[in-house]
């Protein structure tokens, strides 16, 4: 479940990336910028809420690392 | 049980005593000073291992040579004793690790340059570490400070991960190869972590030694996945930290390396937000400006054209004024109409008036 939402938080920030790279390149278009806009703006909320969430997973492996056979 | 009076073959003797040192010492730990050290045929160590008024013969296989060993170096050794064939008491040394600031320093130096020359801490085989991670390995023994520290700080930072820990030994003899193997486990895995953390807290130089232990340092080289190493303190350095892809100065450094601060990403989230507005403002007012500059533009032309218009039909005008029969007359000429043949009557107009006259006399302009 985490792992999904994690990936989606990596999405989301490379969704947000190329959103901003938008707006900083050549096809920029103030007819769809409005659109776009609103969009990183929603991202930018969902990252957060995402990240304020989220909480580590820590497994122990169950494997020895002593020599011993298992 | 050994009888009065038993006679031995020397051989069975032999036996006997080193059945007995087996029993009374299957194992013992000894610190002293390395002299006569020798490897033969690249395979066989002998050295000697003695104090102010003792020596002792040591032998051992170079695979249990871990760290660069000379002469005049103070070591620990775990050995069994033994006498051999020919009757000689010998040590089969099991481990040996240098002992004291000296001995370490020095078997440090030897094996920092040997595998420098190699190239193992060439800063082109570094690799970068994942920007936002989704799964890490950990090695590290999970009773350690240094790991309770390393889970904590990480928590704080980010959420989501998947760590994997390997628990193993951080100092001890057993140590790196328990670290090797754990590196191997990680680096066999169908689904590889994207760093493996290597944790250990501060520690005395001995209880280090271990992360400089020359088979640990190349199979920390030798792994497929990125290696980021938190050992110790800030001022403690060992063969590991050299090699490793991303040396973090403290185990709690190593998790403000491996993972983004959360609280920071969610803040430049919202500041790269912000930074659009002004791109918008700035094309709609270049938009408005053009169009005004364009409206300006369309206007001067128009302007331009009327004015040429009115030129052209003042230009017409006068031309027309000229052809004006009124005109003609005002300077003079006549209008004749009619018959221009002797006898007829003509009508001729001037400015003033117009009257009748007949024609006298008809003849042809000279070309």
């Amino acid at each position: 479940m985490s792992q999904k939402k994690q990936l989606s938080i990596k999405s989301k920030t490379e969704e947000l990336s190329k959103l901003v790279n938008w707006f900083n390149g050549d096809e920029f278009d103030i007819e769809i910028a409005i659109d776009k806009f609103k969009q990183a703006e929603k991202l930018a909320e969902e990252i957060e809420q995402d990240l304020l969430s989220l909480k580590n997973e820590v497994r122990q492996i169950q494997q020895k690392f002593d020599g011993s056979v298992q | 049980m050994l009888q009065n009076n038993q006679i031995f073959s020397v051989s069975d003797l032999i036996a006997v005593l080193n059945q007995t040192l087996e029993y009374a010492y299957p194992s013992v730990m000894i610190e002293g000073e390395v002299s006569s050290f020798k490897i033969n045929q690249g395979k066989y160590v002998f050295f000697d291992l003695k104090d102010s008024t003792g020596s002792l013969n040591c032998f051992m296989s170079i695979y249990q040579l871990r760290m660069p060993i000379d002469d005049g170096m103070k070591v620990v050794v775990m050995a069994v004793p033994k006498i051999t064939a020919w009757g000689k008491f010998s040590l089969t040394i099991k481990s040996i690790r240098p002992s004291g600031e000296g001995a370490i320093k020095k078997s440090f130096e030897i094996l920092k340059a040997k595998l420098e020359s190699e190239g193992l801490f060439a800063l082109d085989r570094k690799r970068q570490l994942p920007l936002i991670p989704q799964k890490l390995a950990i090695i590290s023994s999970v009773q350690a400070a240094g790991y309770a520290d390393f889970i904590k700080i990480v928590g704080d930072r980010w959420g989501g991960l998947v760590m994997d820990v390997g628990n193993v030994q951080v100092q001890g003899v057993d140590a790196p190869d328990q670290i090797i193997r754990a590196i191997e486990y990680f680096n066999s895995q169908e689904e590889l972590p994207e760093a493996i953390v290597i944790i250990r807290g501060g520690g005395s130089a001995d209880d280090l030694a271990v992360f400089s232990d020359e088979r640990l340092v190349r199979a920390v080289a030798a792994s497929r996945v990125p290696v980021v190493s938190g050992i110790g303190h800030e001022t403690d350095e060992s063969l590991v930290d050299l090699v490793a892809d991303v040396r973090a100065a403290t185990p709690s450094n190593a998790a403000q390396i491996i993972v983004p601060e959360k609280r920071e990403i969610i803040r430049n989230s919202k500041i790269q937000v912000s930074a659009l507005i002004p791109r918008i403002i700035t094309t709609i007012n270049e938009q408005q400006r053009r169009i005004l500059e364009m409206l300006d533009g369309a206007i001067k032309t128009i302007n331009i054209s009327i004015d040429n218009k009115l030129k052209d039909i003042e230009y017409y005008k006068n031309i027309i004024i000229q052809f004006d029969p009124s005109t003609v007359l005002s300077r003079g000429y006549a209008l004749i109409r009619g018959k221009q043949t002797v006898g007829e009557i003509i009508e001729v107009e001037t400015i003033n008036v117009i009257m009748k006259a007949e024609v006298k006399d008809v003849s042809k302009k000279a070309a």
